[in-house]
């Protein structure tokens, strides 16, 4: 039994190898052998990323006779990669799986059901891991060229890592599992935790560099600073370098822990799994009610679609974060933004500001928002067919949304620029309007896309807003129209100022705008009601 | 109210409704029966106008839905089979959303709010997300939604499935005294029991073509619907082979 139910786990785990989540059936033929070397060469590429971590540490410690320093870095790497890759999908494995009724109702005892369950996590948490070690292993034993125990060790670590990770992340799924069940604002708390994840991400990245340049260069403050605070994690790397004590201490001390918490949740898996207790429900009170017009309802449903998807809110209005980052960061930073500038732009006071019109576009490029709009009607498309109103008036409620989350963190950010780079008068005004012109342009193109490539038939949100081809044109069009844009001006340089450029550029994408503005209130408004 | 005349719609090389003509009158319940992939469906969307046809024309109080669909739609109600609702939304959002849209006034959307969501027992759940009901109060919420504006017209596409045996003798109840009112209602459904019961008149439709029509009484006769239903599928299949 055990056995059908683990090989049953496995294929919901590599489902992604051979299913194509977009049109709901199986991959075959060259299809199937395409996402397995798609999948295998993007693995490739993360393993390289950690081989050049390995290559920048290894040697120095190694020369350094710290070895252990090094498998304890590469391990802690390896750690947090595979919990944190995994947490989402513990969670989703162990606490809301979709056959968790199906399997109970059959006699199978619990503890076997998680122990399966736990085999999924452990086989993702691994690849996520692996993903870090191997090429860690590869170029220690390259530069290292170790005896029978170092190798042996570095193997058996590498396993035991894999253990530590599982009871990670398993604590990690409770952790989520119970914030999931705690908050009631889950949108909000989604996005903000993504946020900060995010943040965190790319400031870890910034530093990362430099960190690990310190670590190569003082390997020896490290090395104390780790062994005297975090000793299994000295112990994890001496154990990698074959030391038969700290092998078994680190060993026995991961297996305790992973029995401690396999314990407790073998114990109370049947009942939280079997429990519901269900969210307080909202009791409703009637009050007094407000009319509204067919436009501001529109406008007010595409409102809630935008906030009750994290998923949307992430992948298609990024940019409204940013341009408000931006905007601050420029008016903290004012007086080395103002230093730099006068000296990289010193008497091209004009193409700065022409650049600057373009920094606005760039990071208002990252707001698709109208892009799935169209496909993220989905199942729910005939409630606005079968209404008296009209597809031109469902598609500028679109539009306007868009419009409005960009056009105003927009000009939070243009007034920032404005008030550090104090552009002349005229520019004063030009860069505002081919903002609002570029950004009116990216919201009429994404609707245009959405209409020429809609899916209705989705069945997770993610497909439309992330995996659509037409999301993806409309963000890498956006900005290669920039980059276009930027290099017509290469180009025109010795015929027009950056001024009179500047004023050519919003003229081009504003007749094209208006274009597009007509066609989709004609030609776009029939296929969204013949959709 | 609804004049169906000679609707033909074609799926690829498929004929899926052939020539239909239906004409429903104001006061009248119409039953749509027919097995699974007749043609119901195609026929109850083109009639709401979200589905475009080949040829023929639909006629909502006397308005062509093909010339002019918005002035068409403002009189109907439509309940699809699975109604899919705005899952973002909670209950009372959903309604206040469709009351917007049909121009419904402040006070009439109260009062209906509060007959309705009273009626089909939904009234402390209205705050909930509409993510959290189950398919029964989905249902309940699509009939809601479709009385808000008080429409001349309902289209229904299996109003029952789904629905308690309180809700379905409720909804029955409703169906009747609008139509009562002046109102007309055209569903299709598969209980042919309730059909017999509740209906005024009935169509019966077989591989996209109507193979008969008219008041209950003329349909079945002295035998049931049931009788009568199986009959036509019976000498159908005979002349099919």
């Amino acid at each position: 039994m055990t056995k059908i139910l683990f090989k049953k786990q496995m294929m919901e785990l590599f489902s992604f190898f051979w299913q194509d989540k977009k049109k709901n059936k199986n991959r075959t033929g060259i299809n199937l052998i395409l996402s397995v070397v798609m999948y295998l060469a993007l693995f490739a590429v993360i393993a390289v990323m950690f081989y050049i971590v390995a290559q920048m540490l290894c040697e120095p410690l190694l020369e350094a006779g710290m070895g252990w320093l090094y498998f304890a870095l590469m391990g802690l790497i390896g750690i947090a990669l595979g919990a944190f890759g995994s947490v989402f999908n513990t969670y989703a494995s162990l606490y809301t799986p979709k056959d968790n009724a199906f399997l109970l109702a059959m006699p199978i005892p619990a503890s076997k059901i998680l122990t399966v369950r736990l085999s999924g996590v452990y086989v993702m948490g691994l690849m996520y891991e692996l993903l870090v070690m191997i090429p860690a292993l590869i170029k220690y034993f390259m530069s290292a060229q170790p005896g029978v125990s170092a190798v042996a060790g570095s193997i058996w670590v590498t396993f035991v890592i894999s253990v530590f990770v599982l009871t990670l992340s398993a604590v990690l799924g409770w952790g989520v599992a119970l914030i999931s069940a705690k908050t009631k604002r889950k949108s909000l708390v989604t996005v903000v935790l993504s946020l900060v994840f995010i943040a965190g991400y790319y400031y870890l990245y910034g530093k990362a560099a430099g960190l690990i340049q310190d670590i190569a260069a003082n390997p020896q403050v490290t090395g104390e600073f780790i062994r005297g605070r975090f000793a299994p994690l000295y112990h994890m790397g001496q154990a990698a370098q074959g030391n038969l004590i700290s092998i078994l201490i680190f060993t026995a001390a991961v297996f305790a822990l992973f029995g401690i918490v396999y314990l407790i949740l073998a114990k109370s898996y049947l009942k939280i799994v079997t429990t519901n207790k269900g969210e307080a429900k909202a009791k409703y009170k009637e009050s007094r009610m407000a009319m509204r017009s067919t436009g501001r309802a529109l406008l007010g449903k595409e409102f809630r679609r935008f906030l009750g998807s994290p998923n949307y809110m992430l992948n298609c209005g990024l940019g409204i974060v940013l341009m408000v980052i931006a905007a601050v960061a420029l008016v903290i930073k004012a007086d080395m933004v103002t230093e730099m500038v006068n000296i990289i732009f010193e008497g091209q006071k004009d193409l700065l500001f022409l650049m600057a019109a373009a920094g606005v576009c760039v990071i208002a490029a990252m707001n698709d928002i109208t892009a799935p709009s169209v496909s993220l009607e989905g199942k729910n498309l005939w409630l606005v067919q079968s209404f008296p109103v009209s597809g031109r008036e469902v598609l500028m409620a679109k539009l306007k949304l868009h419009l409005i989350l960009t056009m105003i963190p927009a000009a939070l950010m243009t007034l920032s620029v404005e008030l550090v780079m104090k552009p002349s008068a005229v520019f004063a005004i030009l860069i505002p309007v081919a903002g609002a012109v570029f950004i009116f342009f990216m919201a009429l193109f994404g609707l245009f896309m959405g209409l020429k490539m809609p899916n209705l038939a989705w069945t997770s949100e993610i497909v439309p807003i992330k995996q659509s081809m037409g999301v993806m044109i409309t963000l890498f069009g956006g900005w290669a129209l920039i980059v276009g844009l930027a290099g017509l001006y290469y180009l025109l340089r010795n015929i027009l100022s950056p001024m009179w450029y500047l004023i050519f550029a919003i003229v081009l994408v504003f007749a094209c705008s208006i274009a597009l503005f007509g066609w989709i209130r004609t030609k776009g408004a029939q296929i969204f009601e013949r959709l | 109210m609804l004049r169906i005349e000679h609707l033909t719609k074609i799926y690829g090389d498929k004929k899926a409704v052939d020539d239909l003509s239906l004409h429903i009158h104001p006061g009248e319940i119409y039953g749509f029966i027919g097995h699974n992939g007749a043609g119901k469906t195609t026929t109850i969307k083109a009639a709401c106008g979200i589905l475009q046809y080949d040829s023929g024309d639909i006629y909502v109080d006397g308005v062509s839905i093909r010339e002019n669909p918005l002035a068409c739609k403002a009189k109907i109600a439509y309940i699809p089979d699975n109604p899919d609702l705005y899952e973002f939304m909670t209950g009372i959002q959903f309604l206040n959303f469709v009351a917007d849209i049909f121009s419904v006034s402040v006070q009439d959307r109260q009062s209906r709010i509060r007959k309705y969501a009273d009626a089909f027992e939904l009234t402390s759940d209205l705050a909930q997300p509409v993510s959290a009901y189950s398919h029964g109060m989905k249902q309940k919420l699509a009939i809601i939604s479709a009385l808000i504006h008080d429409p001349k017209l309902i289209i229904m596409d299996e109003p029952f499935v789904g629905l308690d045996p309180k809700a379905s003798h409720l909804l029955k109840e409703m169906m009747r005294e609008m139509c009562d009112r002046g109102g007309a209602i055209f569903f299709s459904t598969h209980v042919l029991e309730v059909a017999e019961k509740l209906c005024d008149k009935v169509a019966i439709i077989r591989a996209g073509k109507l193979i008969k029509s008219g008041t209950m009484e003329e349909v079945k006769g002295d035998t049931s619907l049931e009788h009568v239903f199986l009959e036509l599928e019976d000498d159908h299949d005979k002349n099919t082979i």
